[in-house]
């Protein structure tokens, strides 16, 4: 604000005309707010592009979502308004429950050995030895490629007998060749957690990696002076400063499991017992034609996800205010 | 978006011996890089591999068997040039779009003051925080009625959209770091709001803009259930949906040499990418604004 009335102050030559010194200040002030609203159309003409996109494809199918989901609408066809008849059948439907149950598991397997994994890999690459740009690299590749790509690589590699995880598993005495991957349920979830660890610990590295180089070395170094042990260093000085890195890591985390969808849909297509919650959305709305059913649970995901992410929201306004 | 950097100066290491903690440091990590690395680096072995050997037991023999009979089969017979074309139409024209509309939001939200950017700001960050899962049925429904389903145009914008949150995030905070005068003198000098932004601010908003595009490129390039919802017939499938679609093959047995191939053909571009411009991903990451 000091600025803009500094600006004010210095432009008096600005004005038309010569007045008694109170009435120009009072004159030459109405150029100036001609100015600063021009300015202002033009700062809200700038961010008009971005709202409407964010209005037609974010706001709007949500309430519209809202809408759909106090209906029976079907995917093609008429449709009445029902009430809320289909929040009362999601919380009594078997299948759903099991989706969400088992969704929630999948997210209490992966998030932890994600977390640690992606630590471990950030405390190793710390000091910045030799090589450990290229380390960092390497290690963020998984993530790069991508989910989807690498559910597609694992359908060629979980055959049994052909593909090379079989392969090496058997080698290790851990299988037999005779029985497919993604056949019962435990082995699959067991698969498809351990891939997601493999893909998603580089992310959680690089974001911890971040925010460890914030903390002044000199910390570590006066703690050394002190004689402490390097647990004490991690947990008294490391882990409260990077609190914010922590969860932020966490909450995108648990996020991408909570919308777990491709890594399930294309390595246990067949198997009803490892249909997550997104999984459950596309089928029932698609496949079984019932879009407002479908619609109405992908809304209590809104709302469990927005509450997961109020932490991010919140994060992100604090920074702001700092 | 401070100390982004990841290698700050070197620790003074000159004259330290290196003993066994460095060589134990360095086999552990050259043991992680081979469990990250391995998978990725197989399956580019495995698409030069004939057809046949990708249904028996993997043996190192078999990479002597070189052949780009895959990569011409997939190109001949599932003609997959068709998808991997829609694939870069589509994350090109969304990494474009998604960029000059963020650009003008945050120049606006970080320069100006206007009634309302407040709210606005708050929008664009409560879009943040709906994921497109939770409104992948509305957004059917209306982007049918607009004509948009099975159309790459409709995915640029869909994709666009969802990418605007942390877009506008990113280059609110480039523009924040640019001091009012440097804009108040161009604009004293009579340039406008387009000719300031393109030749007198475009240098300092390079990494902003670098940062916002990639993300918004290999979002485009790797979604998935958005494009398989939408899209429909053979020829505007981007690559992911392609490969479903000779996963789940109706034709009889899955050929995974086809699938192979193809899967590196997906991968390749991420890893340029990323390898060329990892300076500016790593600095989206640490803007705290990334999607789950």
């Amino acid at each position: 604000m000091s600025r803009v009335t500094e600006k004010i102050d210095l432009a008096p030559v600005l004005t038309p005309g010569g007045q008694v010194v109170e009435e120009a200040r009072t004159a030459h002030r109405a150029p100036q707010s001609a100015r600063r609203r021009r300015r202002a159309r033009t700062g809200a003409l700038l961010v008009t592009p971005a709202l409407a996109l964010i209005v037609a494809f974010v706001l709007f199918p949500l309430g519209f979502a809202i809408y759909i989901s106090l209906t029976n609408w079907p995917l093609i066809g008429s449709y009445h308004y029902i009430g809320f008849s289909n929040y009362r059948e999601l919380f009594s439907d078997p299948e759903f429950r099991h989706a969400a149950t088992f969704t929630l598991t999948y997210t209490a397997i992966v998030t932890l050995p994600i977390f640690f994994l992606g630590y471990a890999l950030a405390v190793l690459l710390r000091a910045n030895r030799f090589g450990s740009k290229v380390f960092r690299t390497l290690f963020f590749l998984p993530f790069v490629v991508g989910l989807t790509t690498e559910s597609f690589m694992f359908a060629i590699e979980l055959q049994p007998g052909a593909g090379w995880v079989d392969w090496v598993m058997s080698h290790l005495g851990l299988a037999s060749s005779t029985q497919a991957w993604t056949v019962t349920h435990d082995r699959t979830l067991l698969t498809i957690s351990l891939i997601v660890i493999w893909f998603a610990s580089g992310l959680t590295m690089l974001i911890l990696t971040g925010g460890m180089q914030g903390i002044p070395r000199e910390l570590y170094e006066a703690a050394d002076v002190d004689g402490a042990s390097w647990l004490k260093k991690e947990l008294r000085i490391t882990i409260p400063l990077l609190r914010r890195s922590i969860a932020l890591s966490l909450i995108i985390s648990v996020i991408g499991s909570f919308l777990a969808f491709n890594q399930f849909f294309i390595l246990a297509q067949n198997n009803a017992s490892l249909e997550t919650v997104v999984e459950w959305v596309y089928q029932t709305a698609f496949t079984s034609y019932r879009l407002a059913y479908g619609t109405s649970m992908a809304l209590l995901l809104v709302i469990v996800i927005g509450v997961v992410s109020m932490g991010q929201f919140l994060m992100l306004r604090g920074e702001e205010e700092q | 978006m401070s100390g982004v950097a990841l290698a700050p100066a070197p620790p003074a290491r000159r004259k330290r011996k290196r003993g066994v903690t460095f060589y134990a440091y360095l086999v552990v990590c050259i043991g992680l890089a081979l469990f990250f690395v391995l998978p990725l680096a197989w399956e580019v072995g495995r698409s030069f591999q004939p057809a046949n050997l990708a249904a028996a037991t993997p043996r190192f023999a078999d990479f002597t068997h070189f052949t780009f009979a895959n990569y011409r089969a997939v190109f001949s017979q599932e003609h997959i040039l068709t998808n991997v074309l829609n694939s870069l139409i589509v994350a090109v024209g969304t990494a474009v779009l998604t960029t000059i509309v963020a650009t003008l939001a945050g120049y606006g939200l970080a320069k100006f003051r206007f009634r309302g950017s407040g709210l606005a700001f708050a929008a664009i960050l409560l879009a943040l925080m709906i994921p497109f899962q939770a409104v992948l049925t509305p957004l059917f429904i209306e982007l049918n009625d607009m004509h948009l389903t099975n159309s790459l145009v409709g995915l640029i914008l869909v994709y666009t959209t969802f990418n605007l949150p942390f877009g506008v995030f990113v280059m609110r905070n480039t523009f924040q770091q640019i001091p009012q005068e440097l804009i108040e003198s161009a604009e004293v000098d009579g340039a406008g709001v387009m000719k300031t932004l393109t030749r007198v601010l475009r240098p300092l908003i390079v990494p902003g803009l670098a940062t916002t595009a990639i993300f918004a490129f290999l979002y485009s390039w790797n979604e998935f259930l958005q494009a398989l919802t939408f899209l429909e017939t053979d020829s505007k499938l981007t690559l992911p949906v392609k490969l479903f679609d000779i996963d789940t093959s109706t034709y009889g047995a899955i050929n995974y040499g086809y699938l192979s191939s193809g899967i590196v053909i997906a991968m390749v571009p991420c890893i340029i990418i990323y390898l060329a411009l990892q300076r500016y991903y790593v600095q989206g990451l640490m803007s705290g604004a990334v999607k789950g």
